[in-house]
């Protein structure tokens, strides 16, 4: 018994140094203009997706959905998200193309989160990707309407769809 | 002797997986508005430094910097670099949003040498917010700004001038 936990420790001692040698010679790829293989992006959006789900507190949206306040929430996108996240109606953005792991594309595949886990993402960033957290540039009022409008964007009604192309007037 | 290393091969098998499983039950944090440990944040810089050096070795720069192509090169950082990197000539507002966080170029020591800055441009690092710009500009392009990079400490006052856009 004391020879298995000793092989224990050693292997896993062995591990540690193993990755982080691997590390340290260089011989890990950090290319980012090479798309992540399958099992990278399974585990990357399984794991963040799952911490989300698990850390985001239980908020009601407090801004009330409405034509209104989508056509605010799709300006704001149309302003700040669409250069990574892709435009409705558009081809996807060959910038956010350019990430490790990519930025994904909104309007054409929509989004497994519900709205109050867009907000925290949007709020607080994702770590380790090229997703910043905005917290700091807009109001939460903002965010909300945000959040409203991207957990809407595959199924928005023609009448927001329109209002968000319009120019603002100042 | 047996169990040690029946012990060894246990270890080989379970620790990836309690490793997997962290993740997979989202015991990992995502939220990028604070900053990285001292252990991670020497970890993954080293190791982006020693994958990068290993990769850009065989580079070498093309042709000498002259005032021309850094302003070239300072123009590009102008119009894509600035927003997340820092402005020339403007006081230092380090970065929060990004995890881990952008260094700020204008003020931040840096060991990378021309031809890796090339390669970094051109190439962007994973797992971090640097995307990559080869998609985007031409060799010539490329190179110009990791010529205006590495001196971006240093720039003649006359590149400093000329590389601003001009106010209507």
């Amino acid at each position: 018994m004391r020879n298995l936990v000793a092989g224990f420790a050693a292997g896993t001692l062995l591990l540690v140094l193993g990755v982080l040698g691997y590390l340290r010679l260089g011989l890990a790829d950090v290319r980012a203009d090479v798309p992540p293989s399958w099992a990278v992006t399974r585990l990357f959006s399984e794991g963040v997706h799952a911490s989300i789900r698990r850390t985001t507190p239980k908020l009601h949206n407090p801004v009330p959905v409405s034509d209104a306040s989508l056509i605010e929430g799709g300006k704001l996108f149309l302003n700040d998200c669409v250069g990574c996240h892709g435009a409705p109606g558009q081809p996807p953005s060959e910038f956010g193309a350019t990430f490790y792991p990519p930025a994904p594309q909104f309007a054409l595949v929509g989004t497994a989160y519900s709205e109050t886990e867009v907000f925290w993402v949007a709020k607080h960033g994702v770590r380790r990707t090229g997703m910043s957290a905005q917290g700091p540039s807009y109001s939460e009022e903002h965010l909300w309407m945000l959040a409203s409008f991207i957990s809407r964007m595959r199924n928005l009604p023609p009448s927001v769809a329109n209002g968000i192309e319009q120019k603002p007037s100042n | 002797m047996r169990n040690f290393v029946l012990g060894m091969f246990a270890s080989v098998v379970v620790v990836p997986l309690v490793v997997l499983l962290y993740f997979v039950f989202g015991l990992a944090s995502t939220q990028a508005d604070v900053s990285p440990s001292t252990i991670e944040t020497q970890t993954m810089r080293q190791a982006v430094l020693a994958s990068v050096r290993r990769s850009a070795s065989g580079l070498s720069v093309p042709g000498p910097a002259s005032n021309e192509t850094l302003v070239v090169g300072g123009k590009l950082y102008v119009a894509g670099c600035v927003g997340c990197h820092g402005a020339i000539a403007t006081p230092l507002q380090e970065d929060h949003d990004h995890f881990p966080p952008v260094p700020q170029l204008p003020y931040a020591e840096t060991q990378y040498s021309e031809p890796e800055l090339y390669w970094i441009v051109k190439h962007g690092v994973r797992m971090t917010a640097m995307s990559a710009y080869g998609p985007f500009y031409s060799e010539k392009e490329l190179w110009a700004v990791a010529g205006f990079l590495h001196r971006i400490k240093s720039l003649p006052p006359e590149v400093v001038a000329a590389m601003q856009p001009r106010k209507p």
